[in-house]
């Protein structure tokens, strides 16, 4: 059995995995312990000491040995070990974290319609390098899913990969924002939840009409909030420095607005709603205040903007433009609040692969989004742990498990009889991003060239196994 | 460098000059039709000098302009930005006999370059070359019609010409390479 | 010597390296006023006058200043609507790329193209005026326009009049004079303000009445509806009572001021048709022609201080 760096592997049935020396994060047990974790067949046995002395005589070569051995001689941490007769893998992991894998709950898998820049492969590849073993995908494909027989596609394929992709469908056919969708039939083939993502329903009754069927069906609405108004000819956030670069504004009044009257709606149709990538401080207030008053709402935030604001842009880099805009610092500094105060309940990525071309041009002609399922841990925790003081357990409870009690999945947890989804993660390792960092197909990351703090060394995603390298 | 020797004072100076005004007038018979334009930087004073000498022995008046040659030297590109100043010839010059000042003659582009911008500005009947000193080594056909002083010197000599009105004194010095 | 070998922002450029190139306008001006206009400081060079963007007449103050230079002069001109892709920017990029030129001018109508260019070419670029950015090279040429005038620019009140919004003229005119310590108010309405225009240092005014007395410059700005994505502001009856200048308004100017525009101008727009009719000697605090013609000079100023620079 060969193991190799930096790829997914997947283990013969009847291996046995075993973790040894890990401390171990779960914040559903409350648990955070140093020990050692036995796998077998994907599914998790044993929790506790476990002897290894025995099965060590017989532990002979690294995957280090192999050929790509000088690659990684630097590496000794997560040093796996296998056995003579190959079913028995040894993952040193003293000094690493193991915790829950993250959910993303905002991806783009790009496929169908855009497979150039993204597909499910390379999406579940991208994600499992970022230590995610769950995803929600938009529903903004080409064609968009509308409909049930995407849904059906999406789920046959995360079944085949053994990996958790959480389908969302559009709430309005063709994301027009005109007519409504079939949210029973599309929740009956998998929909976890309703999305107009990129688009933004302006009609307010036909959003009150959305709001009250949706809660028949008890369906979450995740909301791209945007006021067409504000945000036309918009290529960055309206400010300072939209007036000195000389680039159309989008008004934070954009989102703050439709915030607002989805808060409202969603007050007087009961259903549940989830803002997704909010940007303006303001955002953040409205949201506080409904949590406060007891309205169904939650909200996520993207690690870029919790990690940059508008000025990003001055050196014209149209990799910075993201929709909604990177807003000022001020804006930045109250989503930072946010997480810690728990107003915003989880980060998501928004994940949008985009080939080089929409991204290496003018501002006006680029595409907007960047890659982030790869970087959401590292860019998190050098964001709010290294930078700001919060605790790596919560930030753990933050990407593993908010997520999925949002989308009222089972909670993740270590502990014997549970489908391995673990992550692996060296805290102090620091690493420059760069383009031979990626796994998926476009590289355009709000993180390139930057330094972050937090990587992943490994993930278990049932009988996947990747290390990185 | 190393001062060599003090060739021309500020008598020997005025003296020249006089001289010169005396052989631009026989050669031209009279001053009706001459010009003056000084090459700057040290042509300007000259030339005013000369010109003044003339309206002495003549009482009459000469008109006297600044030539920058930098836009017209064949070797811009190759040199970091030189202080450029006005050009300022406030008189017309066609069918006028042109009296070019400079204070040293040596390769000749510097003449050659003045002859291309003079004629930019006209068609003068003749342009007539004066200069203060001819140290030699022309890399041009180019010869002066009234000379100051002839200095024939070597290429690792330099000559060093200072007037009261850009350096506060008269004086032509020759310096040697150590 | 300049202390940057590219034009692309006018907050690039140092205060000495502003007066190097007012120094050097007026020796430009005197070859201006030449018979023969024409000088052969930058025989050889190759220039590309890349306009992106249709204008004639930056294209051609551009092109007069290269050929009074004794520059070749390439014009490379696109319509926007053919370049509206991004890779087709890169793409000709790479084919300028390949060409041997020592200089290139770019006018593009989106903000920000000047500086993307300027990422790819190891060639000094001057910008000609990118979107809503910047406009450097005007604002030259209005100080210089201003220079001629007072002699200085220390204390000088400057009044910004119209679009500031949609214009890259306003954009680098209040940076460069600030720079050089003139005292710069805007005259506008709220939607032809950008956001945040308070960070600039400027003081802000609704009506033209409220500075015409004080004012040493009073810079009129092109109302230029083609930029304008939006139709927010009323109505030109709403303009001119707030913001054109008339007779009445112009008799209250102070002595010695001057009114600048970038022109073409609008009549009856921002300058009252009586005004621009006017043949008293009201008519010299209007400086419209000798901007242009300044234009030239500051042009071949700059275009020969890059060129030269080691």
């Amino acid at each position: 059995m060969g193991l190799t760096f930096d790829s997914v592997n997947t283990l013969p049935r009847d291996t046995e995995l075993i973790i040894k020396n890990a401390r171990i994060i779960d914040p559903v047990q409350g648990k955070d312990v140093k020990e050692d974790i036995l796998i077998r067949d994907g599914v998790i046995q044993k929790i506790g000491k476990l002897k290894t002395e025995g099965m060590a005589e017989s532990l002979q070569q690294g995957i280090g040995d192999n050929k790509k051995s000088s690659h990684f001689a630097g590496k000794e941490l997560l040093k796996p070990l296998i056995s003579e007769n190959k079913n028995f893998i040894k993952l040193e992991a003293e000094g690493l974290i193991v915790c829950p894998s993250f959910l993303d709950l905002h991806v783009h898998l790009r496929e169908p319609g855009n497979e150039d820049e993204e597909d499910i492969m390379s999406g579940i590849q991208a994600a499992i390098h970022g230590g995610v073993s769950g995803l929600c995908c938009m529903p903004n494909t080409v064609p968009p899913a509308d409909n049930e027989c995407y849904l059906k596609y999406i789920c046959s394929v995360a079944k085949e990969q053994d990996f958790n992709i959480f389908p969302v469908a559009s709430m309005t056919k063709k994301l027009e924002g005109t007519e409504i969708t079939d949210f029973g039939i599309l929740k009956e083939n998998g929909a976890i939840a309703l999305s107009d993502d990129g688009c933004c329903v302006q009609d307010s009754r036909l959003m009150y009409e959305i709001m009250k069927y949706a809660a028949q069906f008890d369906l979450l609405l995740i909301l791209h909030e945007e006021d067409y108004s504000f945000s036309r000819f918009g290529l960055m956030h309206e400010g300072f420095y939209s007036s000195k670069l000389g680039l159309d504004g989008i008004s934070s009044l954009s989102e703050i607005l439709m915030v607002q009257r989805d808060i409202e709606l969603a007050k007087r149709t009961k259903a549940k709603i989830h803002f997704t990538h909010i940007s303006a401080k303001e955002s953040v207030e409205l949201i506080k205040n409904a949590k406060d008053d007891g309205i169904a709402v939650t909200c996520d935030v993207t690690p870029h903007h919790l990690s940059f604001d508008d000025s990003e842009l001055e050196s014209y880099d149209a990799l910075f433009k993201v929709n909604p805009p990177l807003r000022s610092s001020a804006d930045r500094e109250a989503l930072e609040k946010g997480v810690l105060e728990d107003v915003i309940d989880i980060i998501a990525s928004d994940h949008a692969p985009h080939l080089e071309e929409e991204k290496n041009t003018t501002i006006k002609n680029a595409a907007s989004g960047v890659t982030g399922l790869e970087t959401i841990f590292a860019a998190s925790f050098t964001r709010l742990c290294c930078k700001s003081n919060f605790s790596l357990n919560k930030l753990i409870d933050i990407l593993s498990v908010r997520p999925r009690k949002i989308l009222g999945l089972n909670l993740p947890s270590i502990k014997p009889g549970e489908k391995a989804e673990i992550t692996i993660i060296e805290q102090d390792r620091r690493k420059l991003i760069n383009s031979d960092f990626f796994s998926s197909k476009s590289i355009n990351s709000a993180f390139m060239n930057k330094e972050l703090q937090g990587f992943i060394s490994g993930t278990i995603n049932g009988r996947k196994i990747r290390i990185n390298s | 460098m190393k001062e060599k020797a003090l060739i021309l004072n500020e008598a020997d100076i005025d003296r020249i000059l006089k001289r010169i005004a005396h052989e631009i007038l026989e050669k031209n018979k009279g001053s009706k039709n001459l010009v003056f334009i000084g090459i700057r930087k040290r042509g300007v004073p000259l030339a005013e000098r000369i010109a003044k000498n003339i309206r002495e022995l003549e009482g009459t008046d000469i008109d006297t302009g600044k030539l920058d040659i930098t836009f017209y030297r064949d070797d811009v590109a190759k040199r970091v930005t030189p202080d450029v100043e006005i050009t300022d010839i406030p008189f017309a010059i066609d069918g006028k006999d042109v009296i070019l000042v400079d204070d040293v003659l040596f390769t000749g582009r510097t003449i050659r370059a003045s002859l291309d911008a003079i004629t930019d500005f006209g068609r003068p009947r003749t342009i007539q070359l004066v200069v203060l000193i001819d140290r030699g080594h022309r890399e041009l056909p180019i010869r002066a019609d009234y000379v100051g002083k002839n200095i024939p010197t070597s290429l690792n000599e330099s000559i060093e010409v200072s007037l009261i009105e850009t350096d506060d004194k008269d004086s032509v010095k020759i310096y040697a390479e150590d | 010597m300049l202390s940057v070998k590219n034009l692309i922002d006018i907050d690039d450029l140092s205060i000495r390296d502003v007066e190097i190139i007012m120094e050097n306008a007026d020796t430009f001006n005197e070859v201006l006023e030449r018979d023969l206009k024409k000088v052969p400081v930058l025989r050889g060079k190759t220039i590309i006058n890349m306009f992106f963007e249709p204008s004639t007449r930056t294209r051609i103050s551009f092109e007069i200043a290269a050929k009074r230079l004794s520059a070749d002069i390439i014009n490379f001109t696109s319509s926007t609507s053919s370049m509206k892709k991004g890779e087709s920017v890169v793409d000709t990029i790479k084919t300028i790329k390949s060409m041997i030129a020592d200089l290139l001018i770019i006018r593009h109508s989106d903000s920000g193209v000047v500086n993307f260019i300027s990422r790819y070419i190891d060639l000094p670029i001057i910008n000609a005026g990118d979107g809503k950015h910047q406009h450097p090279t005007q604002a030259l040429l209005d100080l210089y326009t201003i220079k001629k005038s007072f002699g200085n620019f220390r204390g000088l009140s400057v009044a910004i009049t119209g679009d500031i919004l949609n214009s890259r003229v306003a954009r680098s005119d209040i940076l460069l004079f600030k720079k050089m310590g003139m005292d710069v108010s805007v005259v506008s309405a709220p939607m032809l303000l950008p956001e945040d225009i308070s960070h600039y240092g400027v003081r802000i005014h609704g009506c033209i009445d409220d500075v015409i007395k004080d004012t040493d410059v009073l810079y009129m700005l092109r109302m230029q509806f083609e930029r304008q994505d939006r139709k927010y502001y009323p109505s030109i009856k709403e303009y001119n009572r707030f913001l054109e200048l008339d007779e009445k308004r112009l008799n209250k100017m102070k002595k010695n001021s001057l009114v600048m525009h970038p022109g073409p101008v609008n009549r009856g727009i921002e300058i009252s048709e009586s005004v621009m009719n006017l043949e008293s000697s009201m008519l010299e605090k209007i400086k419209v022609n000798e901007q242009v013609r300044n234009g030239v000079a500051v042009r071949m100023a700059l275009i020969y201080l890059i060129l030269t620079k080691e």
